[in-house]
């Protein structure tokens, strides 16, 4: 669901207008902010209260801002996808994939590396 | 009309608000344009505000130099609101339009900056043009002129201050008044 939110959401069946026009707002904020013009606005209006466009906006721009800072710091997640604690280095060996997907190989290099009575 | 409007003034909580107005007021990056915006979603106002306020007003890194950074990224992000702010602090400490302008340009061939404001400067443009270009050497040199403590201050500024850009630039939006 992750990954089709990101690589399918305007022609997946899993997600609703409302979602659909959410994940487009965070699409284009990144990749092209000009096409969040009024038109853009009164579409999302007709799903989202001023409340929450302006919650859903200010989490977007924040988390642009901070994953590319932190992309730069060479930091990995604690854990793997099934919840076991892992040091930096084997971290980096499960998730450095880019683009970081649960499901396309991280998941299975977690098993992978897992000692044989976590993996059972 | 404007894409989100502004709740006004007398409508705010001033109860959780007043002293973060009188801090816009006072410092006027960001104005109180900002507060009403923010104020649609219960806690954004004061938790954005706040964030905003210490990274940019307070710790150890020159206010100054984070002033021009903040411009230049304004620009980047094509955002005419915190494009057009200034900080009243940093006025008052002599920071000049031509100085901003300075560090908006070609600031790597300019003599008034020095090694680290460089390093700084440098460090805001590869952000979010060229960031794999901040790896673990650029960070080595970065912690020649600054402590980690100061280069965690400088990218959480970045980072947030260019977020929130972002964002505010879709609302086109513009100061309230010039300074």
């Amino acid at each position: 669901m992750i990954d089709d939110g990101i690589d399918n959401y305007e022609t997946s069946k899993n997600f609703t207008p409302a979602e659909k026009i959410a994940l487009k707002y965070s699409d284009l904020m990144d990749s092209d902010p000009d096409q969040i013009d009024e038109a853009f606005y009164d579409e999302l209006k007709k799903h989202y209260s001023s409340e929450e466009i302006v919650e859903l906006g200010s989490f977007i721009g924040f988390n642009i801002g901070y994953h590319t800072w932190f992309g730069t710091l060479g930091f990995y997640p604690m854990f793997t996808p099934d919840g076991r604690l892992v040091d930096q280095e084997e971290s980096a060996r499960i998730y450095g994939d880019k683009p970081i997907s649960h499901t396309k190989g991280a998941m299975q290099r977690a098993v992978d590396g897992a000692p044989e009575e976590a993996a059972e | 009309m404007a894409i989100i409007e502004p709740i006004p003034l007398d409508q705010l909580n001033t109860e959780k608000l007043a002293s973060r107005l009188e801090r816009a007021q006072e410092l006027m990056v960001p104005d109180t344009l900002f507060i009403q915006i923010m104020a649609h979603a219960p806690g954004y106002a004061e938790a954005l505000f706040d964030a905003m306020y210490q990274s940019h007003a307070l710790g150890n890194v020159d206010h100054s130099l984070k002033e021009i950074i903040r411009v230049r990224l304004a620009r980047l992000a094509k955002d005419d609101y915190f494009g057009g702010l200034r900080s009243k602090k940093a006025i008052d400490a002599g920071l000049s339009e031509d100085r901003i302008e300075a560090g908006c340009g070609d600031f790597e061939a300019d003599d008034q900056f020095s090694d680290a404001e460089k390093w700084a400067l440098k460090y805001a443009k590869l952000m979010y043009t060229e960031p794999k270009k901040l790896d673990t050497a650029y960070y080595d040199l970065g912690k020649t002129y600054y402590t980690e403590p100061e280069i965690m201050e400088l990218g959480a500024f970045i980072a947030f201050h260019y977020g929130l850009q972002l964002f505010m630039r879709t609302l086109k939006v513009m100061p309230l008044s010039t300074t």
